[in-house]
């Protein structure tokens, strides 16, 4: 492999071959292979050079494995209906083949259309007509005509991915003035704060951890992150305290301030938040090496586990297929992020670049969330877990997803 | 929806729109660039490698970061799921899995001769599932099949004493008609069964209640008393178990309650039973056999019934209650304990009602439930005279041979308290046999005043006690009584709130005491015991009613009660032949009419006559016998209250009862009006 490695350098290829350590060495052959091998330098387009398999593939296993997991859940959880999640799939499919198609880099000049398109998603749920509330957020919109509900914050945030990759990548890796930091810090705190006031503290999360990234893959000096981090740590504990503080103003809502309190010790409340978390953790613990099998999920099928379908998805995964399966579900996802960062890697557009750091740190976000929160390492947020659960906003966000990383690869060599 | 919401849905979508068409179409075009503070944008290509090795660095930063997170879900995964999956497996088995217990048959109880007292009887019960409450119309239709209030339906269904997923009984007792339409309509009545559960069944109706006792829903001390860990009790109730209460039912509930079984059932997460899985058969409680003679006790119980009735009707309007026991001397077996008025225990079944219970404790009714052989205390009037004997004999207050005059009033403690023998007309010269057949009060106020004087004040109280008064007799039946002897120390703590003349002990205090009124007060049991020490010596055999307990498992291994030396009294063989002489002159010498009912019988009987003073116009009468009087074998006693002296109405009871013991019914007619005591 070292000697098509240094075979494929020796071709002239810009892609820097070196790597990001072992653990890439298994993409870069396939890569190499597939993709970077085939490309001639006359820049001649091969129908299959223009999809990124190593990132394709644990893509179309993700999206069946949970098709797998919703069947089973449709079997005792009447609003898991399959059907729907197969239609959020193939809207997914949809968007991912349109972004696909789509030049991305005319995005990176756009970043005023792309953040007003920011707004408007945030304020979409606030328009009367189309608001909707679901789950005790108003972060919903139904469309008309068609009754379809749809989360805008989903969307969101992958506008906001472009958005931070295409202000981060004009500093071409390197963000010289504490000023230029700032202004970053600022365009990021715009979706951040309009999406707590719906309130989807989740969401928020995710893309304040995703637009982080971007910001210090663009080239922040450490010691402005560091502070940042800092801020931010003392920011949250001084909101808690606020909350937990009779009297003073309370930014946190009692329901979250409870799923923080459970988080430090689920004993507290065993019937009410505690409750969900306990038996999230006895479906995934119950599950043992091999699982119980599709349909006799004990926890999940009896209705022990609340939210099986969508939030604690997971742990249904975990409960039917055991250890085999969350490892492979693991698996799959490593399979996801690594490949992409090794095309982040690869490719030269610092544009490209921040977009794929920003997919890979969402779904690496999402994953820490999602099944950290059925296992008990971390708080309990309503956050999906991308391509498995229920719900086609998420599906149809995550799936598009792919198809950025995928556009990616399909433009790295058209003149931008 | 108002005009100015779709103008603003239409506006959004128009910017959507536009938004999109920008993005399609608006390539090239520069004019939406953001001011970065300096116009293009200073990305310059791939020559700048101090960036490019930046962004490695970062990347490489990027790829531990997601690493570490696959890293760190993995090993709290590998814990979870094979290092303790069996603990989360064991909570996910207790979170889905309930236990249903399901009820034992109580053990039946028995005459000695293995005739059912109490057994069980199938009962046709309509349960149903707790969400039938939820169907309004189903309840409606259910109400009306059985008769009941719809309100009533919905409390039963409501009622989860049973476990939350147990059946709920609805309705007891219901008929073949109500069982053969449900079965019809299985498509109406969802969730709504028949099930053959098993009551509380007696037999023999009324017979013997007041020792049977009977059976209710476990009340809240006695589950906390089972609860407790050193409740000597190995049963651990549920709410709602049927326990026993009272009588045997209540004192040998270890024996006669029975093993629960258990069904295990698979619940969804609202207690929804989905499947029912292994289950433990019940396992029924142990037959209790008692003494108890049925027929005996029947005819004790007619004997009373009928002597009540006939006092009443005489004019003794306050004469109501009473009670009769008979036991074998040689071993202390019960062989009939009536008691009167009585009431039927089948008004527990099921739960007794507010009224029948209301009824059943009111004063009016003359306390049914109450078991006057144990618990009723009355003062033992002339029945004490032997153990008075006894005392006055052991301290020397007179001899064997010791006379007195009775000239019917007696005036020992000075012309102002004269007291009179119940027989104005005096008895003459008597000595101690003599006064104990004629039952003569002067010679038993000169032993009091004898005593009174003595160096043993107390004697009397002291004879009382050693022969078992003032303490129970620990007969295996509950709330017995202990009776009371009164002294100097408790009558002055007693009448505490009166002046100190009237709290201190007087002489005549010890003359009512030494003829047994006043403040003494011993059951119905004490007294019979004191008899059968008498009859037999001085050995007295604890009182029981229990025979045997046969387990219900094969062929019945069997547990016999062993009988116990109660109490041994030693007294002089020359003392105890007086008393034995002048209890036999009261059957034999005292009265005509009262020999008459006796003659008739083929064993010798000795006995004794008392009539307490009441409050009421009427005295409680006594009467107390034993019989073969060579070899005894059998002593009968009867206490009726408020109904005349003891040779009026007691007598009579005792007298049946032996007559049915020895099939010898007692055929003279003759009636004793000379008012013996």
């Amino acid at each position: 492999m070292a000697r098509q490695t240094r075979q494929n350098s020796a071709q002239g290829a810009k892609v820097n071959e070196k790597g990001l350590g072992s653990f890439s060495a298994f993409y870069s052959h396939i890569m190499n292979r597939r993709g970077m091998a085939a490309r001639p330098s006359t820049g001649k387009h091969i129908a299959r050079s223009s999809v990124y398999i190593p990132q394709l593939i644990p893509a179309v296993l993700l999206v069946a494995y949970g098709a797998v997991v919703i069947y089973s859940a449709s079997l005792s959880i009447a609003e898991a209906s399959f059907p729907r999640h197969l239609l959020g799939i193939a809207m997914g499919l949809v968007g991912a083949f349109l972004i696909w198609r789509y030049d991305y880099r005319t995005l990176q000049n756009m970043t005023t259309a792309l953040l007003v398109t920011d707004v408007i998603l945030m304020f979409l749920p606030k328009v009367p007509g189309l608001s909707y509330t679901a789950l005790g957020m108003t972060g919903w919109i139904k469309i008309p005509i068609i009754g379809m509900t749809f989360q805008p914050s989903e969307l969101a945030k992958l506008v906001t991915i472009y958005l931070m990759a295409g202000l981060g990548a004009q500093y071409n890796g390197k963000i010289d003035t504490l000023r230029d930091y700032l202004k970053l810090c600022g365009f990021l705190c715009v979706p951040f704060l309009l999406i707590l006031t719906q309130p989807d503290l989740g969401t928020g999360l995710i893309i304040l951890v995703t637009g982080a990234a971007i910001i210090i893959c663009a080239g922040a000096k450490r010691s402005w992150v560091l502070v940042t981090i800092g801020g931010i740590v003392a920011l949250g504990a001084l909101v808690v305290v606020m909350s937990m503080t009779p009297g003073m103003p309370h930014p946190l809502k009692q329901y979250q301030l409870n799923r923080l309190i459970v988080f430090a010790d689920p004993s507290v409340d065993p019937a009410g938040d505690g409750y969900n978390l306990q038996q999230a953790k006895i479906a995934v613990g119950s599950g043992g090496l091999l699982g119980k099998g599709i349909g006799h999920a004990t926890q999940a099928g009896s209705g022990f586990l609340p939210e099986a379908h969508t939030d604690f998805v997971f742990a249904l995964l975990a409960e039917e297929f055991g250890f085999v399966g969350s490892v492979l579900l693991l698996a799959l996802f490593g399979g996801l992020i690594f490949s992409t960062i090794i095309l982040a890697n690869k490719i030269e557009s610092p544009f490209g670049k921040l977009v794929l750091v920003g997919c890979a740190t969402m779904w690496s976000f999402q994953l820490l969330q999602n099944v950290g929160m059925c296992i008990g390492i971390m708080p309990i947020t309503g956050i999906p877990l991308p391509f498995v659960s229920f719900g086609s906003s998420s599906m149809l966000v995550q799936i598009t997803a792919v198809g950025m990383v995928q556009s990616v690869w399909h433009h790295k060599l058209k003149a931008g | 929806m108002s005009p100015i919401v779709v103008i603003i849905i239409v506006l959004a979508l128009v910017l959507i729109g536009l938004l999109i068409a920008f993005f399609l179409f608006g390539r090239g075009e520069s004019r939406f660039t953001f001011d970065i503070g300096g116009g293009a944008p200073r990305a310059s290509g791939g020559s700048d490698m101090s960036s490019e090795g930046g962004f490695k660095s970062r990347l490489f930063g990027l790829g531990i970061f997601s690493g570490s997170i696959i890293g760190v879900l993995l090993a709290r995964l590998w814990t979870m799921q094979l290092v303790s999956s069996s603990s989360y497996s064991e909570q996910a088995e207790s979170n889905r899995s309930r236990t249903i217990s399901t009820a034992a048959a109580r053990g039946r109880i028995l005459d000695r001769n293995g005739k059912e007292l109490v057994n069980n009887r199938a009962s046709l019960t309509v349960v149903a599932k707790s969400d039938v409450v939820d169907d309004e119309i189903e309840m409606r239709l259910l109400a009306n099949l059985i008769g009941m209030p719809e309100m009533a339906v919905k409390r039963n269904i409501e009622d989860s004493t049973g476990g939350a997923q147990s059946l709920r009984p609805v309705a007891v007792d219901v008929s073949r008609r109500v069982v053969a339409f449900i079965d019809a309509h299985q498509s109406v009545f969802t969730g709504v069964s028949v099930e053959e559960r098993t009551q509380r069944h007696y037999p023999q109706g009324t017979l013997a209640a007041q020792v049977l006792g009977y059976t209710g829903t476990v009340s809240s001390d006695q589950l906390k008393k089972s609860s407790s860990s050193d409740s000597k009790s190995s049963i651990a109730y549920e709410s709602g178990d049927v326990v026993g209460q009272a009588g045997v039912e209540y004192e040998y509930e270890n024996v006669l309650q029975g093993v629960k079984g258990e069904q295990k059932v698979y619940v969804d997460a609202s207690g929804n039973v989905l499947s029912y899985s292994s289950s433990v058969e019940p396992q029924s409680g142990s037959d209790v056999v008692l003494t108890i003679d049925s027929a005996l006790q029947k005819a004790a119980e007619d004997s009373l019934a009928k002597r009540i009735a006939a006092l009443r009707k005489q004019g003794r309007t306050d004469c109501h209650a009473g009670c009769a026991i008979a036991m074998d001397v040689t071993n202390g077996e019960i062989l009939a304990m009536a008691s009167a008025p009585t009431y039927s225990p089948s008004v527990f079944v099921g739960g007794i009602s507010s009224d029948d219970w209301k009824s059943l404790s009111d004063d009016s009714s003359h306390y049914p439930l109450m078991n006057r052989c144990i618990a009723g205390q009355y003062p033992s009037a002339s029945t004490i005279k032997p153990l008075s004997s006894f005392a006055a004999l052991n301290y020397g207050i007179a001899t064997t041979s010791s006379t007195y005059y009775c000239s019917g009033y007696w005036t020992g403690f000075g012309k102002g308290f004269g007291q009179y023998c119940w027989d104005h007309a005096g008895h003459g010269t008597v000595n101690i046999q003599r006064g104990i057949t004629v039952s003569c009060d002067v010679v038993f106020y000169e032993i009091g005043k004898g005593f009174f004087y003595s160096k043993h004040p107390e004697g009397l109280q002291d004879t009382y006690k050693k022969w078992g008064l003032g303490s129970k007799t620990g007969i295996d039946l509950p709330s017995e009584s202990e009776g009371r002897v009164p002294t100097p120390e408790w009558k002055y703590k007693y009448y505490a709130s009166s002046d100190s003349d009237s709290r201190t002990w007087q002489g005549g205090d010890t003359t009512n005491l030494v003829i047994g009124q006043g403040d003494l007060l011993v059951t119905p049991l004490q007294m019979l015991c004191v008899y059968e020490g008498i009859a037999c010596d001085g050995t007295m055999y604890r009182p029981h009613v229990l025979k045997s307990v046969k387990s219900p498992l094969g062929d019945g291994s069997v547990v016999t009660y062993e009988p116990q030396v109660m109490r041994k009294v030693t007294e002089k063989q020359a003392y105890l032949d007086v008393v034995h002489a002048g209890l036999k002159g009261v059957i034999y010498e005292e009265s005509e009419a009262q020999t008459e009912h006796f003659t008739n019988l083929s064993v010798t009987v000795a006995g004794k006559t008392g009539s307490a003073q009441t409050s009421k116009s009427q005295p409680t009468g006594w009467f107390i016998a034993y019989a073969p009087y060579d070899k005894p074998k059998y002593v009968v006693a009867s206490v009726i209250e408020y109904g005349g002296y003891g040779s009026e109405g007691a007598m009579y009871v005792v007298r049946d009862i032996l007559g049915q013991i020895y099939n010898q019914p007692d055929t003279a007619t003759s009636v004793d009006n000379s008012g013996v005591q």
